[in-house]
């Protein structure tokens, strides 16, 4: 149980690394669109594409594996002001919801990014679907991520709770 | 009883959501439920938060904002920026509660989120105004809470940006707009401060000796750069906010890299991991947001609205009100992204016909989601705050309440006359 347990911490440490890959890269291009215009005069085309799709990826990669359950921003005055007992038979409830739906969509989101292969970036000619795979990524990351966490509420772990000081607004 | 399949996507938002679901997941499951019901492709969720992210391009200040930010709290930055205020303010009356207001001010011009400032000044100050039982614990919490809302009315501001997307306004603009009531804001929380402070007779800071001030100022000095840098960047006509944003960024990373040499490399990734993390939780807002604007787009809401306010000829002061008061009721319950988002952009149109200008009408909704973060139950702050300074929540809310009156007064005045608010953009040739 151990060794899951590392592989696990290991794997999301990974992929944070991927996380602050995408966002240093989205901060780099910047810079250097900036350099590039202002005092280079001679803008470049590529860098909105490289920043804008860096974005995308931050976003979905961040909520598919790197944020914690206490970052997640929640309306809670019903949740934080009942028992855990409670809390554990909601997260189980919202939970079979949300992989209901988000496994019913699965295929069709997949032939959606797919059928955007058609489709290739204006300045740097990749297919879009390549750019769009992220969501396909966050739905099955979050398909696992709430069959464990049902799976956890089922077996009598802590129900997820925010930490209002740890979420940004 | 006939219920559309629009009502029970509603239900569905709400139920999720109160039963503990994220809300970007609960408005994406609803949106799906949506399509569902109706017989839409269920790849329109994936295609719309797809392509919504992928061409919000103004939206990228978001994620620079929050970098520009958590790069100066690695360094000493802080303590040298409240140095600062306290060699301007701390010799009157009630004298760190004036401290706690200017930093808020002042660091307005960095991290543009209330969350941020009350937890990384207020942490602080909290401190310096309990130590030795100088000022009750509560009070101190409550005037952080207050002063917090400055920030993001004060530009940079990331709920601006929120609303720029979703009015199709100019961020430079609204940012200008929201100068006049942030300072507002700080006069007025100073004079209840100052008020207060006579009444309960707090303490008085010992004065800063007149050789220490150079230096202080110089220390300060790279500090108060930032938001100079990020505003003449933009108002000087060089730079696009977003591009500001990074250059603002990129300024905070070289200030506290080499001028207050605080960055080791290990502090530089947590720093863009935790800016990363902040961005995903408004990210997935907005996301979940896409989603389900799609299905109010394709009911028409907004402007069946619209239409349905038009039948009885309200004024536009009259809408005006109507708005900030159910903003401020929904303001205790719901998350401020989530109200921008959701709820604002249903009042556009709206506001269009009756010929509310819409940076006015932007700051004055900035404004009053602000305050929504400090009223009870559900002010956000209010949580944060009683968390942080171990009090119960009704002795916070007992000692904000002369500071929410403050606040709601100044929203009433720049919601009843539009040029205190857009004379300044104005000036930089807002042809509104």
């Amino acid at each position: 149980m151990n060794r899951i347990r590392d592989i696990g911490l290991w794997l999301r440490r990974r992929a944070q690394n991927i996380a602050v890959a995408w966002l240093t890269l989205m901060f780099a291009t910047f810079i250097i669109q900036i350099f590039s215009r202002y005092v280079l005069n001679h803008p470049v085309g590529w860098s909105e594409e490289v920043v804008i799709t860096a974005w995308l990826w931050t976003v979905l990669w961040g909520a598919a594996f790197i944020i914690g359950e206490s970052e997640e921003i929640r309306f809670d005055i019903i949740y934080s002001n009942i028992s855990e007992r409670v809390r554990r038979v909601f997260t189980v409830i919202t939970g079979v919801v949300l992989l209901f739906f988000y496994v019913v969509s699965l295929p069709a989101s997949y032939r959606y990014v797919s059928f955007m292969k058609v489709e290739r970036s204006a300045y740097l000619q990749i297919p879009i679907n390549w750019l769009y795979s992220v969501f396909i990524i966050f739905l099955v990351a979050c398909i696992c991520r709430y069959t464990w966490l049902v799976y956890r509420a089922f077996h009598g772990a802590p129900a997820p709770m925010t930490d209002p000081a740890k979420t940004g607004d | 009883m006939h219920v559309t399949p629009f009502g029970l996507a509603i239900m569905m938002i709400v139920f999720l959501g109160s039963l503990g679901l994220p809300i970007g997941h609960s408005m994406i499951v609803s949106s799906i439920f949506y399509l569902l019901l109706s017989g839409l492709d269920l790849g329109t969720a994936a295609e719309q938060i797809l392509d919504g992210l992928f061409n919000s391009y103004v939206l990228l200040a978001i994620p620079l904002f929050i970098l520009a930010a958590d790069l100066m709290n690695v360094g000493t930055l802080t303590d040298k920026l409240l140095r600062f205020c306290l060699m301007l303010v701390g010799r009157f009356r009630g004298g760190l509660g004036h401290v706690n207001v200017v930093a808020n001010m002042i660091f307005a011009g960095m991290s543009g989120s209330a969350i941020a400032d009350a937890v990384g000044i207020g942490r602080i100050i909290i401190g310096m105004m309990t130590k030795d039982g100088r000022y009750p614990v509560a009070y101190a919490g409550a005037i952080t809470a207050s002063a917090a809302i400055i920030g993001p009315i004060i530009p940079p501001s990331i709920p601006m940006v929120v609303y720029a997307l979703i009015s199709d306004t100019s961020i430079g603009y609204l940012f200008l707009g929201g100068f006049v009531p942030g300072i507002m804001l700080g006069i007025g929380f100073m004079a209840m401060n100052s008020y207060l402070a006579r009444k309960r007779n707090y303490p008085v800071e010992p004065p800063i000796p007149l050789r220490e001030i150079p230096r202080i100022t110089v220390e300060a000095f790279p500090a108060l750069m930032l938001p100079v840098i990020l505003l003449f960047g933009i108002y000087g006509g060089v730079m696009t906010p977003t591009e500001g944003a990074a250059a603002a960024a990129f300024y905070a990373l070289l200030a506290s890299t080499f001028i207050y040499r605080a960055v080791s490399w290990r502090q530089l990734y947590d720093a863009i991991l935790t800016s990363g993390k902040a961005t995903t939780s408004i990210g997935m807002l907005i996301a979940g947001a896409m989603a389900f604007n799609y299905v109010v787009t394709i009911e028409n809401i907004p402007n069946s609205l619209a239409h349905f306010v038009s039948g009885f000829s309200l004024s536009a002061a009259g809408f005006l009100l109507l708005v900030n008061a159910i903003l401020l009721v929904l303001g205790c319950l719901l998350e401020g992204t989530t109200i921008l988002l959701v709820i604002v952009p249903i009042f556009i149109p709206t506001a269009k016909a009756l010929g509310i200008d819409l940076v006015h009408f932007g700051v004055v909704v900035v404004v009053n989601i602000m305050i929504g973060l400090l009223t009870p139950p559900y002010g956000l702050l209010l949580f944060v705050l009683a968390n942080m300074t171990k009090q119960p929540l009704t002795a916070i809310v007992r000692e904000a309440a002369p500071f929410i009156v403050m606040s709601i007064i100044v929203l009433a005045i720049i919601t009843f006359i539009p040029d205190s608010i857009l004379w300044l953009p104005r000036i930089w040739g807002y042809k509104g």
